[in-house]
């Protein structure tokens, strides 16, 4: 192939990518789409359930202050504190809860498979970012509250290319 | 001048004509390393690559956690590779413990290979695009990557940084329809990697700057112990998913590619090639498996090993990745070294060098398939 042929097929090829539609997600307009509700794991089977992980989201009435998901993450990224909580909960004698540092959670989701008591998910949530520090401890009450997401791009494939919609 | 200089110091003779120039540490290009030229005019006469700029001590940390929470940091010193990094891991501990892994656990963990393989591969063409000056080559590989992200990101729930598998199979069962998105995605992303070809691979302007330069001959590739994709593109058919297989890449089918030149050209054209080959691999691995079934076996907390050692490797995106583990009967591991292949093959850097025009160091130097951060570990 001769040289002058190599370059204008070159060019051709991407003066065809005019047509093709773009890819770009425009981020904070549209979101990605996410399988599920987030990771969350099954201690009966000792197996996940495919999800984002991101922001965890812990329940109350499940959480026994057993601390094994705080003892997980001291090998990992020593994030998780275990906090005193005001309400009274009968299983949680103690009464104490994960209080977590997203300063230092590196999103591994090992506290999630650590606690047996279906306690502790992950959601969809991931935007957390805090003008300080102390905004990215989140306290047993925060982690307690359901976020609201909206995320519904995803990826289409059509005969001009590929696009996010 | 005649002044004492302190012991073990001594002042090294400077030609007139020889200037040495440090490209890096902060060098964009360089990566986190330094590349300690000493041109002639245009012409490199010396080279003498100095990495070790983000050393982290992966190897100290592992003897500190257990063989569960070392998952999360053995998987960073090569984020876009996460799993292959942590496959050799992975299997020793599983050897070290004497687990058995399910099938289906071995399908996935081939299918998350491969992607990641591409994923890596993807991201160090774009780099190798912009190191040409070829920008257009960065945009397409950096966009066309999302797609096989978007796969992982289904599968294990995190875009780079997975920590999917884990001794036993993997963390999670694939979500309800990944076969159908995979094969979707997998089949365009295969299309559009074909059309590298006539803007990047066929353009003459490419190979006028890649062909011929950094030329390893296929002794020199022995040698110098080179892997992967530059032992490869050296005419050299050692590929560990063939020779030494691991989980089920001996049920599957595929082949090696192999360049005879040796140069530039052919060692940034094999890793191309390779990533065809990987959706190959992913299309046939997504019809063999299992449809269902367990993906993990359930550990004891606190897994602990015998008073053994183990040595695994797999093929990376970079070449051959091997991790040597030795237990002493504790929950956490006596001793974890990774011997990775981005250190191997800088050791050719100063080979090929070597009289080349110092234009020539940016393609040389990335069509090595080198990532500093994997190399300082
Ligand atoms: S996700 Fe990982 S790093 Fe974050 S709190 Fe859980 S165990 Fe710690
Ligand atoms: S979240 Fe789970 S592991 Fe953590 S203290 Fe509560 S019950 Fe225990």
């Amino acid at each position: 192939m001769g040289t002058a042929t190599g370059i204008i097929k070159a060019l051709n090829s991407g003066i065809k990518h005019i047509a093709i539609k773009r890819f770009t997600l425009r981020y904070p307009e549209e979101k990605l789409k996410f399988v599920g509700d987030g990771y969350q794991f099954d201690p009966s089977t000792g197996v996940g359930i495919a999800g984002l992980k991101g922001r965890h989201m812990l329940f109350h009435d499940h959480c026994t202050g057993c601390q094994l998901c705080s003892i997980a993450c001291e090998g990992v990224a020593e994030a998780i504190a275990m906090v005193k909580v005001p309400d009274q909960q009968t299983q949680n004698k103690k009464s104490i809860m994960p209080q977590i540092d997203y300063g230092k959670c590196v999103f591994c989701g090992l506290c999630v498979d650590a606690c047996p008591f279906y306690a502790l998910y992950m959601t969809n949530d991931y935007e957390l970012s805090s003008f300080s520090k102390e905004g990215l401890i989140y306290t047993p009450a925060q982690l307690a509250v359901k976020p609201y997401v909206t995320q519904d791009s995803e990826i289409k494939i059509t005969d001009r290319g590929a696009t996010h919609g | 001048m005649t002044a004492e200089l302190p012991p073990g110091l001594a002042l090294q003779k400077v030609d007139e004509r020889i200037m040495t120039l440090n490209v890096g540490p902060q060098h964009p290009g360089s990566g986190h390393m330094r590349i300690i030229v000493q041109i002639d005019g245009d012409y490199i006469v010396a080279c003498d690559p100095d990495p070790g700029y983000v050393h982290r001590g992966e190897e100290k940390m592992a003897e500190y956690r257990n063989y569960i929470t070392n998952i999360p940091h053995l998987e960073r010193p090569v984020i876009h590779d996460s799993c292959n990094i942590l496959y050799p891991y992975v299997l020793g501990v599983e050897e070290l413990l004497g687990i058995e892994v399910p099938e289906r656990a071995k399908y996935i963990r081939v299918i998350a290979s491969e992607l990641n393989r591409c994923i890596y591969t993807m991201y160090w063409l774009a780099i190798y695009g912009i190191f040409l000056g070829h920008s257009t080559m960065f945009m397409w590989p950096a966009g066309d990557r999302e797609l096989l992200i978007d796969l992982m990101e289904k599968m294990s729930g995190a875009r780079v940084t997975h920590a999917h598998f884990v001794p036993g199979g993997v963390r999670n069962d694939l979500p309800p329809n990944f076969e159908d998105v995979c094969l979707r995605q997998v089949n365009y992303f295969e299309k559009r990697i074909k059309e590298y070809a006539a803007i990047f691979y066929d353009n003459p302007i490419l190979i006028a700057r890649t062909e011929k330069t950094g030329i390893l001959s296929r002794q020199d590739a022995i040698r110098l112990g080179t892997t992967g994709s530059v032992l490869r593109a050296s005419g050299v058919d050692y590929d560990l998913r063939k020779k030494e297989p691991y989980d089920v890449y001996d049920e599957l089918d595929f082949q090696t590619n192999v360049l005879k030149e040796g140069d530039s050209y052919a060692r940034s054209k094999v890793p191309w090639l390779d990533m065809m080959e990987s959706c190959r691999i992913i299309r046939h691995a997504l019809e063999k498996m299992p449809k269902s079934g367990s993906v993990r076996v359930k550990l004891k907390p606190n897994p602990k090993g015998g008073d053994d050692s183990v040595y695994k490797r797999v093929e990376s995106g970079r070449g051959s990745l091997g991790c040597y583990i030795v237990s002493d009967k504790k929950p956490e591991p006596y001793r974890v070294k990774l011997s990775v292949g981005s250190f191997r093959n800088l050791i050719a850097l100063p080979y090929l060098l070597k009289g080349e025009k110092l234009g020539n160091m940016p393609s040389v130097y990335w069509s090595l398939n080198y990532w500093p951060v994997e190399a300082d570990r």
